[in-house]
């Protein structure tokens, strides 16, 4: 799944032009910038964070820092979504826990902890786990047309998808909006497909089509 | 309506297209016929999933759309959510699956002319940076040029081909949309879908006339005409 080799599996976006900054001429230069100031943070077992996107080469996570030819090839931008993540097993976290609230209720004479100190001593487990593990890294390829604003996420994933958007938008000021019957619908004008102004209210207009009763249509905008 | 209820409202629209790729598709004998590109064989093959909320069924063969279940699920409500599609284009062939609800694909396999599949391709990576014997031995840093080029040209093939499965499907989507939101869709299009789907006949020779009048915008603005509706029984579905 991914864009040089094998089957392509990809989600579409399309920049909506309306709440998008144009890209204006050195637009390149500038996306180049943008990125030089926000480079990918690695996570640190000392934060309390389980999770950081960011953006790297396309194909290369651990690669973070851009060129030219990195970042535009064939009308494209291309990148790579790099989601770090601590993945710390559960039973594992679970049985250091029972250990370190044993030898700590031991330590202190008691025969219960409370449920504060069952979570200081869970949240220390955790930071202990992590820093004898490295997170887990993926990254999804992205590929932006700079022709026609479509955008291929090489993910069907709604979560990995909104949280590459959100990254994109703070990123480069580019609203990205999924591909849906009625995005595509837009993008190709519904107005200049049915010939009146008024595509917007016959798409508001639709109802489900039922084909078991002959009796009800009911399910066109008319115009 | 807000771009949100637009968007999640009417996704079922994606499956009211689905559904019609099956129907033309099975009318037209797998050749369809979009004005940009001309006519392209669209089968569905492989698997078809439909589904009306509370229920699914699930139909995996060489032909799903044809099995008994698939037009019985639809009966039942049911409309496809999914679908195993190929697109034949001339010589070359493309499989993958459309997600009806996102229209989204997964699993495209790019066309290819399938005698050369195996063939390595132009800019295939793996195929250009091996140096070959009496040549000067090339630095790291030219191996990386041209490993990197052979990527951005790998990914420009591949990305070109990919526009040219959604460019098809797109112009589909389009002729779709133009009966969806007319009189046409009510009047022509569910009439003949309704006896398709009861395995009744529909003339798909005057389907298609029909429906070519509605694309050119005869239907939506003249009354509705007689014949306009595919009555005649001349031909039967196969299953």
């Amino acid at each position: 799944m991914s864009l040089f080799k094998g089957q392509l599996t990809y989600a579409r976006y399309f920049v909506d032009p309306d709440e998008s900054e144009p890209l204006e001429s050195g637009f390149a230069e500038r996306f180049l910038e943008t990125l030089a100031a926000r480079p990918f943070v690695p996570l640190d077992p000392e934060e309390d964070v389980r999770e950081r996107v960011g953006w790297c080469r396309v194909g290369e996570p651990f690669e973070t820092s851009f060129g030219h030819g990195d970042l535009f090839w064939n009308g494209h931008l291309v990148l790579g979504f790099r989601v770090d993540r601590w993945v710390v097993p559960s039973s594992l976290v679970k049985a250091k826990t029972r250990q370190a609230e044993a030898s700590y209720l031991a330590k202190k004479g008691r025969e219960r902890a409370s449920k504060k100190e069952k979570a200081e001593l869970k949240e220390l487990v955790t930071r202990k786990l992590r820093r004898q593990l490295a997170p887990s890294t993926r990254s999804v390829d992205l590929a932006l047309s700079l022709d026609d604003g479509i955008a291929r996420f090489f993910s069907h994933s709604a979560a990995l998808g909104g949280a590459m958007c959100e990254l994109f938008r703070s990123t480069f000021g580019l609203r990205l909006v999924p591909e849906a019957p009625y995005t595509t619908a837009a993008r190709i004008g519904l107005d200049a497909l049915v010939g009146t102004k008024r595509g917007d209210a016959l798409w508001d207009a639709l109802e489900p089509t039922d084909l078991t009763n002959a009796n009800a249509l009911g399910s066109r905008g008319g115009r | 309506m807000q771009l949100a209820e637009r968007i999640e409202k009417r996704r079922f629209v994606g499956r009211e297209f689905l559904l019609w790729l099956w129907f033309e598709g099975e009318l037209f004998d797998e050749t369809l016929f979009v004005a940009p590109h001309g006519k392209f064989g669209l089968a569905i093959e492989k698997e078809l999933l439909l589904s009306n909320g509370k229920e699914a069924t699930r139909i995996v063969g060489r032909a799903p759309a044809r099995a008994r279940e698939a037009k019985d699920a639809l009966a039942l409500g049911k409309l496809p959510e999914r679908a195993g599609l190929r697109l034949v284009l001339g010589e070359r062939e493309a499989t993958f699956v459309l997600k009806a609800e996102a229209l989204g694909l997964a699993g495209l396999a790019l066309p290819t002319i399938l005698t050369e599949a195996d063939a390595v391709r132009p800019g295939e990576l793996g195929a250009t940076t091996a140096p070959r014997r009496g040549r000067r031995r090339t630095t790291v840093e030219e191996d990386a040029e041209r490993e990197a080029d052979a990527r951005a040209e790998v990914f420009g093939d591949r990305i070109d081909r990919a526009g040219e499965v959604e460019a098809h499907l797109e112009a589909l989507y389009r002729d779709f949309l133009r009966l969806r939101l007319t009189r046409a869709w009510d009047e022509l299009v569910v009439p003949a879908m309704r006896r398709w789907s009861s395995d009744e006949a529909v003339d798909a020779e005057r389907y298609r006339e029909a429906r070519k009048r509605a694309l050119a915008g005869t239907t939506s603005k003249a009354p509705r005409r007689k014949g306009t509706e595919p009555s005649k029984p001349t031909k039967r579905p196969r299953r």
